[in-house]
């Protein structure tokens, strides 16, 4: 076995005794297992309650529960139309409406699905098909409940309302009821008068408002049409029209043909990039300071060359790294496809783009190349120093260099925009693999990919050559923390 | 072939020179001695013999070879500076540095575990480095120099830092190595250790040689001293170059410390006296020690013990 895969080894085993590589190692699995619980705490009952209590003689309190019954069953379709085609369910599916996925689910589509009988159907096939993969379907809680309206409300005029409402929107606290969280009235002059009245115990939601708006307004334009003359079922029918809107996504034009990743996953691997450097560059600091420190550095190096031990450490980091983040990626990969949940329905969706093989080189060649070229900084810092103290002299501005303008990116990723600083950013070698991982998320021209690899490339041999003259000149030389000045010339000396 | 030929080896530090058309040779099976202050460049040296450091001006030949990692297998090292890998047991480490020296694992171990045997670390082969006395680390250290029975064994001041049970246990050791047929060279600037271990030996101050030779040979540049006992004044034999009286005569005879010209021998002078009728009660010839020779030589200039 040769001199740099022997030190490559030392290096790996060494970290990987550490606790703190264990414990970042595990971080992300245990999070994993513990989010359907946590998700579960922090969000107890997503569902809302409200009753209607409608004396007009327009429908709208019917239109009302019929909208909400309808967005129920658009939320079951989306869920199992996901899973068919997750889990290759389409012949079972067969032409029923469960079994095409698409975008958005117009309400006609919906309607469709509910004259197919539902949910209902859909999960009989799957139990009959695999009763196991039945129990890894959950249907989502309807976003609202129509309660039934009490009896001694429904007649009760508004004024008296105020104070009859009180137990029911803020119930005592030993009476075990839960609180409905809005009452909606709808007075009898209602269409003459665009009045309703709306209670409520807390902040309303927006989508809710929003629903209560579209109904109500819709029952006050057919009112309008019927009194202008418009016979009431083409009134009904005119306020029912929806444009069907249809998606696409169309390739680019002009011969740029970019490599887009739309999802999270761009920008989550560019910090896990960002973060698993900055741990492993820890690990390999200190396991150089050491070896500076206590002096066994001359040992090694009568019997290893200065350019074997250097690469043997960087091998041995590098890998303890990859690992890290195989581990990482298996667990999600785990996650996403042998697991059902919040953490499944995250991940699975962020992972669909990944079918592209220019998507996976591209993230794998960034990812790569983004570790040589730092764990390289990391290192000749360590060989620098005889302390972690004197390491910070280096290590901080380092970090700051990179993180600021990083985390920037990734912001200015997240909310969508192409901005010209990332574009600047993916042709600085130092920031190159941050950016164009993230840049994938937006969309980033074959030409740009390809230029700024063999760009970091040259920069990653010319790392090799510069800063390994420092490396060589500082692992032996005594006498603390040299400064820039120094540092610069011994780059420049042979 | 000698088992390391230095000749004409200049090495500089930006404007310090470090050591200075530097020549010799040690002969296959001795115990050759590096002897100097702090800085006279012996460390700087045997980093050039180990190819740790590169020579400005020089040749140095190494087993029949040019320095390089090609020769770790035949070589043993013991730095100057030492430590060791703090969470690497004993046996681990002293297996990683055998097998950077080129020994196949198992026999790396069974030799580690020898060597751990013989100094009486057996029951600690599995403990980590943190875990021993310095005393332990220490061993540990030098049975990673010795995993591999090297034939040419560099120790750079072994014995510093080490107790004297250590010590003792080192001298040994190079004994050891020296009886089994290899070539050992070790600096250092305590002259009863190169006094006790060395067939010959190195003078170095400021990075310039000043002496190569056998102990005999380095002795004999000092002049000789003697004390007699006698009733006439003895400056004027031959060979004197200066008597003083020691202490008070007493019934006439009186302690005198002579000290003769460098190269005369004290029989001669004994023969003189006694075919002169020059009476003597005593006549006791002084070895010139190390540390005598080396003041002598390198003028007390440097730092040594």
């Amino acid at each position: 076995m040769n001199n740099t895969l022997l030190i490559a080894i030392r290096e790996f085993r060494q970290i990987a005794r550490t606790k703190s590589f264990w414990l970042t190692l595990l971080i992300l699995p245990i999070t994993f297992a513990l989010m359907p619980l946590i998700t579960k705490m922090v969000r107890p009952d997503l569902q809302q309650s409200i009753i209607l209590i409608d004396h007009s003689k327009t429908g709208a309190g019917k239109a009302i529960a019929a909208r909400i019954e309808l967005d129920a069953q658009r939320a079951n379709l989306a869920t199992l139309a996901d899973f068919a085609k997750d889990n290759d369910l389409k012949a079972l599916a067969g032409k029923a409406t469960w079994g095409q996925k698409l975008d958005w689910y117009p309400d006609a589509v919906v309607a469709k699905f509910v004259a197919e009988g539902g949910a209902e159907p859909a999960l009989k096939a799957i139990r009959a098909k695999s009763p196991k993969l039945a129990e890894g379907l959950t249907l989502p809680k309807a976003a609202y409940r129509v309660a039934p309206t009490p009896q001694g409300l429904a007649n009760l005029p508004s004024a008296a309302l105020d104070k009859a409402l009180t137990p029911y929107l803020r119930p005592p606290k030993d009476s075990g009821r839960k609180a409905i969280d809005y009452v909606l009235e709808i007075p009898a002059d209602f269409g003459a008068q665009p009045v309703v009245h709306l209670w409520m115990n807390g902040q309303p939601r927006g989508q809710f408002m929003s629903m209560l708006q579209g109904e109500l307004t819709r029952t006050l334009r057919a009112g309008f049409l019927e009194t202008q003359g418009v016979a009431a079922p083409v009134a009904q029918i005119a306020n029912r029209l929806e444009p069907a809107i249809a998606i696409n996504r169309p390739k680019e034009v002009g011969g740029r043909e970019k490599l887009l990743v739309q999802s999270i996953l761009p920008v989550a691997m560019t910090y896990i990039l960002l973060m698993s450097l900055i741990m492993s560059g820890q690990w390999m600091l200190q396991s150089t300071i050491e070896e500076r420190s206590s002096k066994l550095i001359e040992a090694v190096l009568a019997c290893a060359s200065p350019d074997e031990f250097m690469r043997g450490k960087l091998i041995g980091t590098i890998t303890i790294g990859l690992v890290m983040v195989a581990t990482w990626v298996a667990c999600g990969l785990f996650a996403a496809f042998a697991t059902q949940g919040v953490i499944a329905d995250f991940i699975r969706p962020a992972l669909e783009p990944l079918q592209s093989f220019g998507s996976v080189a591209a993230i794998l060649y960034f990812f790569l190349t983004g570790y040589v070229m730092v764990a390289l900084i990391f290192l000749v810092i360590g060989a620098m120093s005889d302390s972690m103290q004197d390491a910070q002299g280096f290590l901080v501005p380092v970090i700051l260099i990179l993180m600021f303008p990083v985390i920037i990116l990734m912001q200015a990723v997240i909310s969508g925009s192409d901005s010209v600083f990332a574009h600047v950013l993916t042709w600085i070698p130092l920031f190159t693999p941050f950016a164009v991982l993230a840049r994938l998320g937006t969309g980033i021209p074959t030409y740009e990919i390809v230029g700024s690899g063999m760009v970091l490339l040259a920069f990653i041999a010319l790392e090799f050559v510069m800063l390994g003259r420092v490396f060589r000149a500082a692992i032996l030389s005594g006498g603390g923390r040299p400064s820039f000045k120094t540092v610069a010339r011994l780059m420049k000396r042979h | 072939m000698d088992a390391l030929d230095v000749k004409g080896v200049v090495k500089r530090f930006g404007d310090f020179t470090a050591v200075n058309n530097l020549s010799f040779s040690v002969r296959p099976g001795e115990v050759f001695g590096f002897l100097g202050g702090n800085g006279a460049g012996k460390t700087t040296t045997l980093r050039m013999a180990l190819d740790i450091l590169r020579p400005d001006a020089g040749s140095i030949s190494i087993l029949g070879k040019e320095p390089g990692r090609g020769n770790a297998a035949d070589i043993g090292f013991l730095p100057e500076e030492r430590g060791l890998y703090r969470a690497m047991s004993a046996i681990d480490t002293i297996v990683y540095f055998g097998r950077l020296k080129g020994l196949k694992a198992a026999d790396a171990r069974r030799e580690g575990l020898t060597l751990l045997d013989r100094f009486g670390l057996g029951a600690q082969a599995k403990s980590r480095i943190d875990q021993l006395s310095k005393g332990m680390s220490q061993k540990v250290q030098l049975a990673t120099a010795l995993v591999n029975k090297p034939r040419l064994l560099i120790l750079d001041e072994p014995f510093s830092g080490l107790d004297p049970l250590n010590q003792g246990l080192l001298e040994d050791e190079i004994i050891g190595a020296a009886r089994g047929g290899a070539t050992v060279v070790f600096s250092t600037h305590v002259m009863q250790h190169a006094e006790r271990l060395c067939d010959r030996l190195l003078l170095l101050a400021h990075g310039v040689k000043r002496f190569e030779g056998t102990q005999d040979e380095a002795r004999a540049t000092m002049p000789l001293r003697l004390t007699i006992t006698s009733r006439a004044t003895p400056d004027k034999l031959p060979g004197v170059v200066g008597a003083t009286a020691q202490g008070t005569a007493s019934d006439g005879w009186q302690d005198w410390d002579v000290k003769l010209e460098p190269g005369r021998n004290a029989g001669d002078l004994l023969e003189h006296c006694t075919s002169q009728g020059f009476a003597l009660r005593r006549f006791e010839q002084h070895r010139a020690s190390l540390h005598d020779v080396f003041v002598h030589i390198v003028g007390g200039a440097e730092d040594v013990k």
